[in-house]
């Protein structure tokens, strides 16, 4: 898969992520990740955020949507 | 890692806070309403003297829509408890750290304490003279064994019903408050003539100071019956609950 960002702009590079929204392939200069923390449980027990956070892959215009940047 | 102690203990303190200013509220102001009327029975100290069995179901009602909401805003922070019995009976069921049990009834106790304190405040001194904060004790006829046995039941279904649609990681998520309030209002509907239906010693905690700071009635004798009641009956149904949904 090639990165959909470069294609549009008239080059080629390899995609190395795809976006969790939107499915578009990524290279590494479009790819942005934006980890998210988990929390888990609630009533009767005090929700619990897991050790780490989990990584997510998004493209600049899902970002932007998503973020408003 | 959840949220720092101190926000729980302020959880906890509000949640309860929530649940004796409108559920023990709710009996004052009935009290309050019936103050004059002569009791059909014996048995009728005031609720009931309006509309029978209703009076019950609307205390109850209160109860249990301010438990729903306290579990919907506060149940992910501390995990709502709002009851000493509840806690221990997670605690003894080995889901909740043992180092937080005395910190949560603490902060049960205080938002108790200042619900009852501001309710009186609030409302003027009727309130404990008429409506004695909501206070609960045995009614006319029922022994003190007897109170403990029923207060023991009817915090088990409440237990039951916390275990089966919270705890159980099996339970339909998002129901859980609403199953609780409703269980609360159903149990106070049947047994509040009978024990006052607290369930709960930080719910009965807190109007027996009001009531004992402000010049109403000194109700502490009566008091052990909400600590062992609840907490039997609490503790037996997570145990029991455990039995019967493990492999």
């Amino acid at each position: 898969m090639k990165c959909y960002i470069c294609a549009l702009e008239g080059g080629e590079s390899e995609a190395v992520a795809v976006c969790i929204v939107c499915g578009m392939g990524l290279c590494m200069e479009h790819a942005i990740r934006k980890d998210v923390d988990v929390w888990e449980g609630g009533y009767p027990l005090p929700s619990k955020r897991v050790k780490a956070p989990l990584p997510r892959i998004l493209c600049p215009e899902c970002y932007a949507a998503l973020y408003g940047k | 890692m959840t949220v720092s102690l101190g926000k729980r203990f302020i959880a906890e303190a509000v949640g309860t806070f929530i649940l004796v200013f409108f559920g023990a509220g709710a009996a004052a102001v009935t009290l309050m309403l019936a103050a004059g009327t002569t009791p059909s029975t014996p048995f009728n100290i005031g609720i009931g003297a309006l509309g029978g069995l209703g009076d019950w179901l609307a205390i109850g009602l209160a109860f249990g829509i301010a438990i729903a909401g306290s579990i919907y805003a506060l149940g992910r922070i501390s995990g709502c408890h709002i009851n000493p019995a509840v806690t221990i009976a997670l605690f003894a069921t080995r889901r909740f750290a043992g180092r937080d049990v005395v910190p949560y009834i603490v902060a049960q106790l205080i938002g108790a304490a200042a619900a009852s304190l501001l309710f009186a405040w609030a409302v003027g001194s009727d309130a404990v003279l008429v409506g004695g904060l909501g206070a609960t004790a045995p009614f006319p006829g029922i022994g003190y064994l007897q109170a403990i046995v029923i207060e023991a039941v009817g915090t088990f279904l409440l237990m039951l019903v916390i275990m089966g649609s919270a705890v159980d990681e099996r339970a339909t998520p998002g129901f859980a408050g609403l199953a609780v309030g409703l269980a609360v209002a159903g149990i106070i509907t049947t047994i509040g003539n009978l024990t006052g239906s607290s369930l709960n010693p930080a719910r009965t905690f807190g109007p027996y100071l009001g009531d004992w700071l402000l010049g109403g009635q000194n109700l502490w004798e009566f008091f052990p019956i909400y600590i062992v009641g609840p907490i039997v009956g609490a503790v037996l149904a997570a145990f029991l609950y455990d039995y019967l949904a493990g492999e």
